[in-house]
């Protein structure tokens, strides 16, 4: 067994299309311990939630996307594996969250009809009645409240935040390792998203599962996450703990990405330098230069 | 459910769709209780009371060998009934099951399968279905056969692009990502969110259904005599008129009510399950 529970080493990625090959990620590397909370930072399409896409093998299906690289989950490359083993993590190894909890359970089934089915993804065998006495156990995990009403509501009948909860409850109902959250939250008011991601991180504490972040907000990020990727134009730009990287950032990139949060206590919207060259520098990594 | 009673009430146009189907779908179904003379629905002869104007008790009249007109109408309601919901029984999960696999795996079973829906779709319906019901023989199944083919494809194109926008929403990557199967995914998370808008173009068409079987026996290509047909009972009048009146605008009439009842009740159910959204 390796140090690391998710190893990804010089993973590209292109589409290629009429115009020729589109290069979306240039070559990353980056690793998650057990236990670790990492978070992958960067703007809208540098290429963070097909990263995501990739290791839970979904782009793989598509007949144009070119891949190489390799992601190990677990010691194992995932591109050696069958097909059914890669599948067969997709829900009881590796879960995920999403942006917009609402749109991501669907409206026609109960909660309870939608837990159950999550459930049964982990064990075959479980009963109706074992499915629901897991699911309110799961419920009352993330503080929700009357958990029995919440099973037999349809998601359009809850709140944002319950949907929120109930998402963190299923995607952690199978004891997965690692757990994907793509910009969760980013849907809700920030109020809600402080009281999620305050559950989140208290449940993957305790149980140990490691968590690949996904965000933009900066914020967000230094609280929640251990370690921090910054990723600009399909490159990892700069690596290190969330504590140095927020203390010292020494990328071009970082540095502007930190200056364009609109602060609190007003100043207006900052600017924000035109794209410049520097922003492709090569990668800073904290890290290799502390153990060097 | 009770909601749309509710609103299905509140609205007239509805419940004068309500009461038009339910008094096609009731006659159809105790034909043989309400029908002062059932047994006019067969080859029967009574050239004692032939071609008669409406009367006590042929309140529609009685055709040109003496069958009552009404008696007649109500056993074609029951054909034409009966007909539509086989042909939306055959055609509806066909058009279901290939927009489904169309719009969810694209690629080219998208295209192959959308472009043959195409095909059928560029041949004008009637058309299609008389050149079905030429080849064959004329009876109850092959018009039944002949209105199915022209069917299938607007249930195809319809749950295609309900699909494609169905197939962006994140409960369907959300059950990709805990290792849903394709099946699964087609069948049990996108389907039943295709259903409003399936159940509602049913019930437009069961009217249309039933109009396209008149016409094509109207042609005299659909149901054989004896067997009543509103169509053809349009037909066979059409050439005493207007002096027999009665042998053609009764009939006309029921097809009217049986489309325009459909039709009513189609718009209501538009009118509720796209509220529900």
């Amino acid at each position: 067994m390796s140090e690391f529970l998710l190893d990804i080493r010089d993973l590209k990625l292109g589409f290629k299309s009429y115009a020729g090959l589109i290069e979306v990620l240039h070559g990353i590397s980056l690793n998650i311990r057990r236990g670790e909370k990492v978070a992958l930072v960067g703007e809208s399409g540098s290429g963070k939630s097909v990263t995501a896409r990739i290791i839970l093998g979904l782009l793989q299906e598509f007949s144009t996307a070119r891949i190489s690289g390799s992601v190990s989950f677990e010691g194992d490359d995932l591109e050696t594996q069958p097909l059914s083993v890669r599948q067969g993590l997709r829900g009881t190894k590796i879960s995920m969250i999403f942006q917009d909890p609402t749109s991501s359970l669907n409206p026609v089934y109960t909660i309870g009809v939608q837990f159950q089915e999550v459930l049964r993804r982990g064990d075959v065998q479980i009963s109706a009645k074992q499915a629901e006495a897991r699911a309110i156990a799961l419920l009352e995990d993330v503080s929700i409240p009357e958990p029995e009403r919440v099973l037999a509501s349809y998601p359009f009948q809850l709140s944002g935040g319950m949907n929120q909860r109930v998402m963190i409850a299923m995607a952690l109902a199978n004891e997965p390792s690692l757990l994907i959250a793509d910009e969760p939250g980013t849907a809700l008011d920030v109020t809600v998203q402080a009281q999620t991601l305050h559950l989140m991180r208290d449940l993957v504490e305790r149980k140990g599962t490691s968590v690949l972040f996904i965000s933009h907000n900066l914020g967000v990020v230094r609280e929640f996450a251990d370690r921090v990727y910054v990723i600009y134009k399909g490159r990892l730009v700069e690596h290190g703990r969330t504590s140095e990287l927020f203390h010292s950032p020494r990328h071009p990139y970082t540095k502007a990405l930190m200056a364009a949060v609109p602060r609190i206590t007003g100043g207006g919207i900052p600017d924000i330098a035109e794209a410049t060259d520097a922003y492709l520098d090569p990668m800073i990594d904290h890290e290799a230069e502390a153990t060097s | 459910m009770r909601r749309i009673f509710y609103i299905l009430l509140s609205n007239p146009l509805s419940v004068i769709g309500l009461v038009l189907v339910g008094t096609v779908v009731f006659s159809a179904v105790f034909a043989d209780f309400i029908a002062p003379f059932p047994s006019h629905r067969g080859a029967v002869v009574d050239f004692s009371n032939f071609n008669q104007p409406p009367h006590w008790p042929n309140i529609f009249g009685t055709d040109l060998v003496g069958r009552d007109v009404f008696s007649r109408i109500l056993y074609a309601y029951r054909i034409s009934l009966i007909l539509g919901v086989v042909v939306l029984a055959i055609a509806v999960p066909i058009g279901v099951t290939v927009g489904l696999a169309a719009g969810y795996l694209g690629g080219w079973t998208e295209f192959c399968l959308m472009r043959l829906t195409d095909v059928f779709l560029s041949i004008p319906p009637l058309v299609l279905a008389m050149s079905v019901m030429g080849l064959l023989e004329p009876t109850l199944t092959n018009g039944m056969l002949a209105v199915t083919t022209m069917w299938w494809p607007w249930y195809a194109r319809l749950v295609y692009n309900v699909t494609r926008s169905e197939a962006q929403e994140g409960y369907v990557l959300a059950a990709e990502i805990i290792g849903a199967s394709r099946l699964h995914v087609m069948f049990r998370e996108i389907l039943p969110n295709c259903v409003p808008s399936i159940v509602t173009k049913m019930t437009l068409d069961l009217g249309f259904v039933i109009l396209i079987a008149s016409s094509l026996s109207f042609l005299g290509l659909g149901v054989q005599a004896p067997t009543p047909d509103l169509g053809s009972m349009v037909a066979e009048g059409g050439n005493y008129l207007p002096d027999s009146w009665w042998l053609t605008v009764f009939p006309s009439l029921a097809i009217l009510i049986a489309v325009f009842g459909f039709n009513l009740l189609g718009d209501a159910f538009r009118q509720v399950l796209g509220s529900d959204q």
